[in-house]
């Protein structure tokens, strides 16, 4: 009897809830989804974050006058509209506004050549960029290239760290720009806590990190070994990467347990990482990523220059590392020259970083890299 | 703005007892034995915190568990005259409210706190809330008896909160940090979020009750009543949750007059 009742009160009141979800509000969002521009002058797939768009075309092709097609958020609108054409000689700026008319959004879209290579990278440039409260910043470095434009721009995972770093100053960040360097400014990296936001999500380190390619904020939380898109277009023959480190480890190195939390390991010292790997892009692989980047198996890797002694040193250390072809592969000449291949350089305070295990305050600092190529 | 109420709310009170008071005309027949009633009564209450009406933002439930909430109190009638036709009451009430809800939603306003930091956005995805408040409820009811088995009452109630809890969890789904055009962050079905709006509940909550009595035997009454907050479970100035949740809960108790 009373289990009837029970159900006569419970029916109402779920029905109640169930039968009253209203219509759909529109789309809030403003995103640019996808890019499409004519396949033939596309030198590899564009690449598009929260408010840039980046496509890079083969070499010879006029930027003057493409007009890139764009897919929006559903209902969402731009302008200018969708395939007019612009002079991309100089980064084009579009607004996306939202459905609801509530939201807006400016991307920057940059067209540019493919044989736009840097080989050597001081780390003397940082911007400083807000985090989303607008109480904190932390630093991106980009190397300016003769023409004094911004020519290339390193990616780390600050962006994420930021989620738990709102108010930091960049040298709070795992990865920012530090005033003695071996030559001018370096770039520092350390190994850092999550603190409460990074346990929550099991993730409680973040070691500091430069790379060549772009993060992706989107999977930094559900899937961080996709996170890193590794590798820019490059068009020459790499022989081997130089460049200058000082490490001091971290005091207690520390691994992830499958609950989440970080257990000292007695005895272990952390280590640093500094590779590249330059690699064949296919429509499969259009960047490498944590998952597969050094993997031995993967077949899109032509030459890989790993660190070989990765010790600590107090002073700056000069270091020369070859690059060793894999067995079997060797460079096309003509592929080459069609820009489908690409490099990237890792560097990072704790090499198991990626598997969020570390030791926290290890601290890497590295400049003057140059990559010699044939 | 809750003070206020209650003031009012007690004036009012007063006032009844003071005019029937008046009407008996003779002080010491205010406690005449003849005219009260007391009761103790065990319940539960079956309901949750609900938008009315449901906002945009929420686009499925997926599961929604009212909790076993009991109610235990005392409640005292005052009847104007010996026939027990009109009387007032006041009730004593230590009650639980909760839910354990799980929705769908889309662009939902959304905090996660943890440590003194803050991450905010909108949220689209699945958002798990479990509500419990532990609370001292009073209600005051005008009453009506139809016969000496029936009889309705209707009336402010006031309650406080000394126990309150919203928390849960997010996943499945994306955040957008701070507004629809900040940074896209992805959650998969292993990764949560966890939130607590705990201290942002309120703690003093009034809203109107009303409800039907049944004597089913000499001393055994079955009650029910409706109570519906006239406040949002939270304080006005929590911004987060974009919509008002207002308490809806319908009471079945049993109780033993002396």
């Amino acid at each position: 009897m009373r289990q009837s009742i029970l159900a006569f009160l419970i029916l109402p009141a779920i029905t109640l809830q169930t039968a009253c979800i209203r219509e759909e509000a529109l789309n809030a969002e403003c995103d640019i989804v996808a890019v499409q521009i004519s396949q033939d002058i596309l030198s590899r797939s564009p690449i598009i974050s929260n408010n840039e768009v980046t496509i890079i075309v083969k070499d010879g092709i006029d930027l003057d006058g493409l007009a890139p097609v764009f897919t929006l958020t559903p209902g969402a609108t731009i302008s200018p509209e969708s395939g007019t054409p612009r002079d991309f000689n100089t980064p084009q700026q579009y607004t996306v506004t939202s459905e609801d008319k509530e939201w807006s959004k400016t991307y920057t879209v940059d067209i540019q050549h493919t044989n736009a290579v840097v080989l050597n990278y001081d780390f003397d440039h940082v911007r400083q960029v807000p985090t989303q409260s607008g109480e904190g910043s932390y630093d991106v470095f980009y190397k300016v290239g003769a023409d004094g434009t911004v020519s290339l721009t390193w990616a780390s995972a600050n962006q994420a760290f930021a989620l738990t770093n709102s108010e930091g100053t960049p040298d709070t960040f795992p990865t920012y720009q530090f005033d003695d360097g071996k030559t001018g400014k370096c770039v520092a990296l350390t190994t850092r806590s999550t603190g409460a936001f990074g346990l929550m999500v099991k993730k409680p380190i973040a070691a500091g990190n430069l790379f060549l390619g772009e993060f992706d904020m989107t999977s930094a939380l559900a899937q961080p070994l996709k996170a890193t898109h590794f590798g820019i277009p490059f068009m020459s023959e790499p022989v081997s990467l130089t460049g200058s480190y000082r490490y001091t480890p971290g005091p207690e190195y520390c691994k992830l347990g499958d609950d989440g939390k970080l257990t000292p390991v007695p005895g272990k010292i952390d280590e640093f990482n500094i590779y590249a790997v330059f690699f064949e892009v296919t429509p499969e692989m259009q960047w490498l990523d944590g998952t597969n980047v050094m993997a031995e198996d993967n077949p899109n890797i032509i030459a890989v220059a790993e660190i070989p002694n990765p010790v600590p040193a107090e002073e700056w250390e000069d270091f020369m590392i070859p690059f060793t072809y894999r067995e079997g592969k060797t460079i096309d000449p003509d592929k080459l020259k069609a820009g489908h291949y690409s490099i990237t350089i890792v560097m990072s305070s704790s090499k198991d970083g990626d598997f969020f295990s570390g030791a926290v305050g290890s601290t890497l600092y590295v400049d003057d890299l140059h990559l010699n190529c044939k | 703005m809750d003070l206020k109420h209650i003031k009012a709310a007690i004036i009012m009170a007063l006032a009844f007892f003071g005019s029937a008071s008046a009407a008996d005309n003779a002080a010491n027949s205010f406690f005449a034995k003849p005219l009260w009633d007391f009761e103790a009564i065990a319940g539960f209450n079956i309901g949750g915190a609900a938008p009315i009406p449901l906002p945009k933002e929420i686009r499925k439930i997926e599961s929604y568990n009212p909790n076993l909430n009991l109610q235990l109190g005392v409640t005292v009638t005052r009847w104007f005259t010996e026939e027990k036709k009109w009387g007032i009451q006041v009730g004593a009430h230590l009650q639980t409210k909760g839910m354990d809800t799980k929705a769908s939603v889309k662009n939902y306003g959304m905090e996660i706190i943890q440590d003194g930091k803050k991450l905010s956005g909108r949220w689209t995805g699945k958002v798990q809330t479990h509500y419990h408040s532990q609370q001292l409820a009073i209600p005051i009811q005008g009453v009506y008896s139809f016969n000496d088995r029936f009889s309705v009452n209707l009336g402010p109630y006031l309650a406080y909160a000394f126990r309150n809890n919203f928390d849960g969890y997010v996943t499945e789904g994306y955040l957008r940090e701070g507004d629809p055009t900040g940074d896209k962050i992805s959650f998969d079905a292993d990764s949560r979020a966890t939130y607590d709006f705990g201290n942002e509940l309120r703690k003093f909550h009034w809203g109107l009750q009303g409800g039907v009595t049944w004597t089913a035997f000499k001393h055994f009454n079955v009650h029910a009543n409706l109570m519906w907050g006239a406040n949002g479970i939270f304080y006005d100035s929590f911004k987060t949750v974009t919509f008002t949740l207002y308490p809806i809960y319908l009471n079945i108790g049993f109780g033993y007059r002396f």
